[in-house]
């Protein structure tokens, strides 16, 4: 379905992304996982033809690049943007046009969409007079108007309320059981875990990490103990079979070294303070990447890679 | 095909503007303002009584002077109110300070001081506060030369009314050839109504090559862009930009020529405008073409401006260098005009900056050879072509970079580096 071998792009010197690889099997919803920064909006406006890579190629449906290629795929952009002065209906109407679709059909398919998506009495009213909820909706319904069979989101759920972040979940799942490929890209991993199939952790243009997300979860989730605790977190620390803490505020996520015994630790814990829950636990897709990382003696900064973004 | 939906969109969101009705009714009314009220003030400000004061140092000139400044209004009145102003040699300067403050308070136009040699050296001196109206000071200074003339031939001994005979002036009359054929009196009009159509010329390349520059500026700063670089080539969308701001201005041209012919046929003007604008078919045509390709040609320069600007003030700032261009055009004419099938004229109607203002100037005023012609409509093409094929280079990166503005020496390398 998509095809990348060892895709590389530089910006003034700054490696954007590194030979990057990757493999999507048509029919699944793919995960493109990892901080801001780390080249994965640069490596799907390649796919889609908008910068070339510098070294290596990316196929789609098992063609190299071409318009008609480029027709069969839905993009939603991160970077938002419509005209703000047309009206929804004609707007919808235009860019289902040049992706090939004739007028008429385009302009069924909208209507059709604008109801789907809580939209309806708003086809005549100008794009500016929407919300911003409203036009993040808009947007997608321009995604999926030309009936593609691979959809790209980058960054879908920014902007939207739980609500419709739901109905859009419910969208993706169902394009995925008529048999559509969605590449979801997204910085927040951890909100789109359950609806990945396979996912790809990147880190810096690199590739940190890929496969079958259950195989992934399976792998990391032997040593994750989730903890509310109240006492001294440093204590925790001290102990020898604990690699990391991360503290959510209200519960602990504590990361162990391999071959420990998580009763062990829950022992510690008892010692040093009160234990309200425990549970053994899936590590966080988050928490996988930052293990990753530093497992590959990397250092993660995504408080960098957030300002170079801005 | 993607150009034409493009086109088609810019297109109708801006024919549905209500600035775009406005400009299109605004327009000639500016532009017509702009053109004839000069020249109606020009043409109508001789049409007033002057009066003039004069200082007659020798004493007796003045009455062979205002003889011979004879001309009168329309209406039969005299179009010079001459005084002859008494003085005494004592207090003159108390005489001139006088009449300056007439001058000053608008009672008289200016007042002529004649000094006693006149005859000898032939020179006077004119004060006013309007030394701008050329055509009056011709005429007294022929009327000036006239009287002494007069004064010298009779110092040889001849008989006044002899003279007068003799230095009866001489009118000449303008007859421009036309293809052989005589035209007489147009060709003032002709300049006139070149005039007009490189003012619109002008103006509308101007106006629509910024449109394409702005409305990529825009498409940048609302993100747009990304969507619609995802569906299309960067060149259909530059192309279809400019094909859809071009025909725009294409159709405000047909709006004002059937609003221009719908007059004419009412007859309510015809008389009032055939007076000011001449023209024939040719030069419509050729104002068509040279408007299509002359905007071609700025607009894919505005495009690839647009495209490495982040804001409209950074776009305005850079485009100024390119509009200096358009308004050389208009800087040029007189010498144009003075030789119309000269080295000079011809050399910069081939400059495809100028080509379009300065051939279609040239063609109006005298029809340079077709080869000429010709030449400068494919040099004009060539341009096209080269200028579009650079812009969709600059375009297709430029467009995609936000923040800092590429120097001159990074869109070179780009320009070396990129595919189109």
């Amino acid at each position: 379905m998509l095809e990348i071998n060892n895709v590389t792009k530089q910006f003034d010197g700054v490696l954007a992304v590194n030979s990057l690889s990757l493999m999507i099997e048509p029919g699944c919803i793919y995960g493109l996982l990892g901080p801001n920064g780390a080249g994965k909006t640069t490596t799907i406006r390649m796919i889609m033809g908008i910068i070339e890579p510098d070294e290596g190629e990316i196929k789609v449906f098992d063609e190299p690049f071409s318009e008609k290629v480029r027709e069969r795929i839905g993009y939603l952009p991160e970077e938002r943007g419509l005209y703000r002065k047309m009206k929804v209906l004609d707007h919808l109407v235009f860019l289902a046009e040049i992706k090939g679709v004739p007028s008429k059909v385009a302009s069924k398919r909208a209507v059709e969409w604008v109801r789907r998506l809580e939209l309806a009495g708003w086809e005549d009213k100008s794009v500016e007079s929407l919300s911003k909820g409203m036009q993040q909706k808009m947007q997608f319904i321009s995604t999926v108007l030309h009936d593609p069979r691979l959809v790209i989101l980058d960054e879908p759920f920014t902007g939207l309320d739980p609500l419709n972040t739901q109905l859009l979940k419910d969208i993706i799942v169902e394009m995925k059981k008529e048999g559509r490929t969605v590449v979801l890209s997204t910085h927040l991993m951890d909100q789109v875990e359950k609806l990945c199939e396979r996912i790809c952790l990147i880190n810096k243009g690199s590739k940190v990490l890929e496969g079958k997300l259950a195989d992934i979860k399976m792998e990391f989730s032997q040593n994750v103990i989730q903890l509310r605790f109240v006492g001294e977190r440093e204590q925790l620390e001290r102990h020898p079979g604990v690699q990391q803490v991360s503290d959510f505020g209200q519960e602990l996520s504590i990361t162990l070294e391999p071959d420990t015994d998580p009763n062990d630790v829950l022992s510690h814990a008892i010692r040093h303070g009160r234990v309200e829950r425990f549970e053994l636990g899936e590590m966080s897709l988050h928490d996988i990447f930052i293990a990753k990382v530093r497992e590959g003696g990397g250092e993660v900064d995504d408080e960098d890679a957030q300002s170079r973004q801005a | 095909m993607k150009m034409l939906r493009v086109a088609r969109r810019e297109y109708l969101e801006r024919v549905r503007k209500k600035t775009f009705l406005i400009g299109t009714i605004l327009g000639p009314v500016l532009m017509g303002a702009a053109i004839l009220v000069p020249g109606l003030i020009f043409e109508l400000s001789p049409e007033k009584q002057k009066s003039v004061a004069v200082i007659d140092s020798t004493g007796s000139i003045f009455k062979e002077f205002s003889e011979a400044l004879s001309d009168t209004l329309e209406s039969g009145t005299p179009l010079f109110k001459l005084r002859n102003v008494q003085f005494t040699q004592e207090d003159m300067d108390v005489t001139r300070r006088s009449l300056a403050m007439e001058v000053e308070s608008d009672v008289i136009d200016g007042y002529i001081v004649i000094p006693k040699d006149i005859v000898e050296e032939g020179s006077a001196t004119f004060y006013g506060k309007r030394v701008g109206d050329v055509k009056s000071l011709e005429r007294i200074e022929s009327a000036l030369s006239t009287a002494v003339s007069a004064r010298r031939l009779s110092g040889e001994g001849m008989d006044y009314g002899q003279i007068r005979r003799l230095l009866r002036n001489v009118e000449l009359e303008t007859i421009q050839l036309h293809k052989g054929e005589e035209r007489k009196g147009e060709f003032l009009l002709v300049y006139f109504t070149t005039f007009i159509f490189i003012m619109m010329l002008y103006f509308t390349i101007l106006f629509w090559g910024v449109a394409v520059m702005r409305s990529i500026v825009e498409e940048k700063n609302n993100r747009v862009i990304e969507v619609l670089l995802s569906s299309l080539r960067s060149f259909d969308l530059m192309g279809g930009k400019i094909l859809g701001v071009g025909s725009v201005g294409l159709t405000q041209y047909a709006i004002w020529a059937a609003f221009a012919l719908s007059l004419s046929f009412y007859g309510l003007s015809t008389g009032m405008l055939n007076q000011y604008v001449t023209f024939s078919w040719v030069t419509i045509v050729f104002f068509v073409v040279y408007y299509v390709l002359g905007f071609m040609f700025y607009s894919t320069i505005f495009a690839s401006i647009g495209s490495v600007c982040n804001t409209d003030q950074e776009a305005q700032q850079l485009q100024v260098p390119v509009s200096m261009c358009l308004v050389f055009t208009l800087i040029i004419p007189m010498a144009i005009l003075r030789s119309p099938d000269g080295s000079f004229a011809t050399v910069v109607s081939m400059i495809p900056f100028f080509t379009p203002i300065v051939m279609f100037m040239r063609i109006n005023i005298l029809m340079p050879p077709i080869w000429q012609v010709a030449l400068s409509i494919a040099i004009l093409l060539g341009s096209i072509y080269i200028s579009g094929m650079l812009a969709a280079k600059i375009f297709r990166i430029g467009i995609l970079m936000y923040g800092k503005r590429p120097s001159l020496p990074e869109i070179l390398k780009w320009l070396r580096r990129a595919k189109t």
